[in-house]
């Protein structure tokens, strides 16, 4: 079984997110960079299906150079290679765009399963692994919580309002994680050492073979990004009794808050 | 030492930063999952040694004891600087778990500096297979700062022809972190060729590990009593082989060790700023938050980042230097330790202060960490035995050099300032040199047999070398362009105020508590020093302390 996982680096959520001057973008001075979370859960879950099944596999990555960190936790915490196509400009590109080049990638390397994070939580587009899916014409199963494969296919659990649907699509498939899917182990010491050893191909968009240059020119584009507003300090209701706060709060919910 | 050394980097023993960088989000995930703050409480609260977790710490899952263990034997082969990062990282968690960690790169030691290649090859190797829990057993009722005073013994037991086949050990040992659990010890006891260590196995016939103490600080440690009864243990278990050599692989390992413990009580003081910074912002008193109220952050909080921060400096800079090869470090493990463990307690002290009645209270967590650290101020060799040592050592250099050793620093740091003025480094050379007199006047009138005069020496020794690796380090950040070089420099300002004033303030302690030195001599000695001078160290630092806390508190 050739598994792929598709992963991108995201400021740690700890991390203090700041404006960048040019307003469009965030300050990364400070930022302490990790995987991002829902694809944790991929490379948990491609692990555990080659230790049932068998096979390989792979961290793909669209990133800066210091994604190679990233990609190299995930093979310490077992994955056996990387690749890296090395793009400065990521932070500017759409959704669609990276999943241009990753598609691009996957063709030139065998896969029977594609597993992405539902979404990464930086930009948070939910588009990614989906668009991958389409670019390569094959089945996507999203926000998956349980999956079993047999047999060339493979079975998927989502929750939805109140239940739960099972979904079955035939092999190769690309599958997006929802979190409850299972707990990432951690790259072990013994796996950090190993790591060190395992290849990691990093590649410049120019070894990409896409069909046409501008086909991954991004075609949305970020105007503004705001800092959520400040939380205002709260209020303590006065009165004599409960009955006379609980008539204070009810008006001013309905007066001032305008809620009620 | 040689900044070309740092410089360079090349060379030194360990990880690249990269894996180190990963072991250190791997012990970080720690707190996410297998020691979540729930449980670190009722680990205190309760008394709760964590067996299950520390031997799954120490699995194949996590594997953390690889980190010391050199490659030969199954290990990672991690430096000193490697160590104390990922030390620090634990004691951020928590310090009773980092101890029982700690305890087995102790319990390690004699046998990595004095163990035949087969004694390293079987313990060592058991200590990274994993599941080995390991105690360091060498205090004793009677022998606490004292290790020579230590009563246990291990008498020879002889075949019919007259070979030693092991030795039989009786007596008691008291305070042993992870005494009860340990798979192993190493036990310190006198042969009659003097002390030497041993390796005695849990489950040998009369060796009784005793249950845990009721403790102020780290709970989640046991601390046991261990008691021996005619105990043998093959002659294969004497590290090293030979009888005699245990105090100095007990000496020759402190360089290391303390290093360790100011890396652990450096862990415990992040752990409170890493509470009491958010709370001060968060927490609204008189229509505004804490982190607004000059006195407060400048009373409680920015004094403790700025020392915390030189502890840290000072602490990568001696594992640095350990990790290039260099040997004897051993005053530079006592400054570390003394300077460390004492800021981090004071940082905790005022970190309850700063939360009020909520630092008062379990659930946040402060009043805890208090209670740990203050440990780190205590076990493996207390402040006062720090002071001791530093004093003496570094008096004794000073002569020998006659003044060359702190001549030196206080060259360099007037090198420095000439490039870098505001890093505070006029003052640092001011000091330096002030304390140099001092060692001589004390030198000259015999008041090195007077212990507190020497205890005010090592101060003012720990805090010019504690400044002179802020120097240093902010003019490297400086000239590597670093974003952190404008805040280590206000930080290193800060800092040779406090230099400045304790050596200003110790000067006059010593000269004229001593009643050896008339007032006209003390003057002109002031005079020679540039004592007015060094009170200038004040200028400013109220708005330096007012941009530091700009940048902790993101404002
Ligand atoms: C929780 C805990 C864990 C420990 N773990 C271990 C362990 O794993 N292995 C182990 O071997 N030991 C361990 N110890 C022992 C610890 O290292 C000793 O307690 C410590 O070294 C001090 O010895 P003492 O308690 O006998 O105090 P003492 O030596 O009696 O000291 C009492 C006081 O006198 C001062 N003093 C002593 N000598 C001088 C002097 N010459 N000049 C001036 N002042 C002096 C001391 O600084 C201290 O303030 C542990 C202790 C504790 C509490």
């Amino acid at each position: 079984m050739e598994i792929v996982v598709l992963l991108k680096q995201v400021p740690a959520t700890e991390s203090y997110i700041g404006i960048a001057d040019d307003g469009v973008s965030i300050k990364t001075d400070d930022i302490k960079w990790v995987i991002n979370p829902y694809d944790e859960y991929a490379v948990e879950e491609a692990l555990r299906i080659k230790e049932a099944h068998g096979g390989t596999v792979t961290i793909l990555s669209v990133g800066p150079q210091k994604a190679t960190e990233t990609i190299r936790t995930a093979l310490a915490m077992g994955a056996d290679q990387g690749i890296l196509v090395n793009d400065p400009t990521i932070a500017t590109r759409d959704g669609l765009s990276i999943a241009r080049i990753l598609a691009a990638v996957l063709k030139s390397i065998p896969f029977d399963l594609i597993i992405a994070g539902q979404r990464a939580i930086d930009d948070d587009n939910f588009l990614v692994g989906t668009a991958v899916a389409e670019l390569l014409g094959i089945p996507n199963i999203s926000l998956i919580i349980k999956e079993d494969i047999a047999d060339g296919k493979i079975k998927c659990h989502r929750t939805i309002e109140g239940g739960t649907v099972v979904i079955e699509s035939p092999l190769p498939a690309l599958i997006t994680t929802q979190r409850g899917l299972n707990e990432p182990r951690y790259a072990s010491l013994p796996g950090i050492m190993k790591a060190k050893k395992k290849p990691l191909d990093v590649k410049t968009i120019m070894d990409i073979e896409l069909d046409r240059a501008q086909e991954t020119a991004s075609v949305t584009r970020i105007v503004a990004l705001k800092l959520p507003s400040e939380r205002k300090g709260g209020r303590i209701i006065q009165g004599d009794s409960a009955r006379a706060k609980a008539a204070e709060l009810v008006r001013l919910l309905r007066e001032e808050a305008k809620v009620l | 030492m040689t900044l070309s050394v740092i410089e360079k980097g090349a060379d030194l023993k360990g990880l690249d930063i990269e894996s180190r960088q990963m072991v250190v989000d791997t012990v970080r995930q720690l707190r996410k999952r297998l020691l979540t703050k729930e449980k670190i409480l009722e680990f205190d609260k309760n008394e709760i040694f964590p067996e299950k977790e520390i031997r799954e710490m120490l699995g194949p899952d996590i594997g953390l004891q690889l980190l010391f263990i050199p490659e030969a034997y199954g290990g990672m082969g991690g430096g000193a600087r490697d160590c104390c990062t990922v030390t620090c990282e634990m004691a951020r968690i928590c310090l009773g778990i980092a101890t029982a960690f700690f305890a087995i790169q102790l319990g390690s030691d004699p046998l990595m500096v004095g163990g035949t290649e087969e004694q390293k090859n079987k313990w060592l190797g058991k200590i990274a297979e994993g599941n080995t829990l390991v105690a360091y057993a060498v205090t004793e009722a009677g022998a606490g700062s004292n290790l020579a005073a230590i009563r246990t013994k291990a008498d020879p037991v002889l075949n019919d022809s007259g070979q030693i086949i092991g030795y039989k050990i009786n007596g008691t040992k008291q305070f042993i972190s992870t005494g009860g659990y340990a798979d192993f010890i190493t036990l310190l006891a006198n042969t009659p060729e003097g002390p030497a260590f041993f390796i005695v196995e849990k489950g040998t016939k009369g060796f009784i590990q005793g249950k845990g103490e009721e403790k102020h600080g780290i709970r989640a440690s046991n601390t046991s009593p261990l008691s021996f009864a005619d105990v043998f243990v093959p002659v294969e278990n004497l590290i090293g082989g030979v009888p005699g050599n245990g105090l100095k692989q007990a000496n020759q390992v402190f360089g290391y060790t303390r290093l360790m413990v100011a890396s652990m009580a450096l862990g415990g003081g992040k752990a409170v700023l890493d509470i009491v910074i958010p709370y001060s912002q968060e927490r609204i008193q008189f229509g505004s938050p804490l982190s607004e109220k000059q006195g407060y952050t400048h009373k409680l909080i920015v004094p403790h980042t700025v020392r915390l921060e030189a502890a840290s400096t000072y602490i990568d800079e001696v594992a640095e230097r350990l990790d290039s090869g260099e040997e004897d470090l051993q005053v530079e493990g006592s400054i570390a330790k003394l300077f460390a463990t004492e800021v981090a307690n004071r940082a905790a002290d005022d970190a309850m202060q700063a939360l009020g009645g909520y630092g008062y209270i379990s659930e946040y967590e402060v009043e805890k960490i208090k209670r740990d650290i203050k440990i780190t101020c205590i076990y493996e060799g207390t402040s006062e035995i720090q002071q001791n040592i530093i004093s003496t050592f570094r008096w004794k250099t000073t002569r020998k050099t006659k003044g060359e050793y702190y001549q030196s620093i206080r060259s360099e740091m007037e090198k420095i300032d000439a490039t870098l003025s505001d890093a505070g480094c006029r003052f640092y050379a001011l000091s330096a040199g002030a304390l140099n007199d001092i060692i001589m006047q004390v030198h000259d009138r015999r008041l090195t047999r007077k212990q507190y005069i020497m205890f005010a020496m090592a101060d003012m020794m720990t805090y010019v070398e504690v400044g002179a690796s802020m120097a240093r380090r902010a003019k490297i950040l400086t000239e590597t362009g670093s974003p952190e070089a404008e805040k280590i420099r206000c930080m290193s300002r800060i800092f040779a105020n406090e230099v400045a004033q304790l050596v200003a303030q110790n000067a006059l302690k010593i000269l004229l508590g001593s009643g050896e030195f008339d007032h006209k001599t003390v003057s002109d000695w002031m005079e020679k020093i540039s004592y007015t001078q060094l009170a200038f160290s004040h200028q400013n630092v109220v708005n330096d302390m007012d941009w530091v806390a700009d940048i902790l508190f993101e404002r």
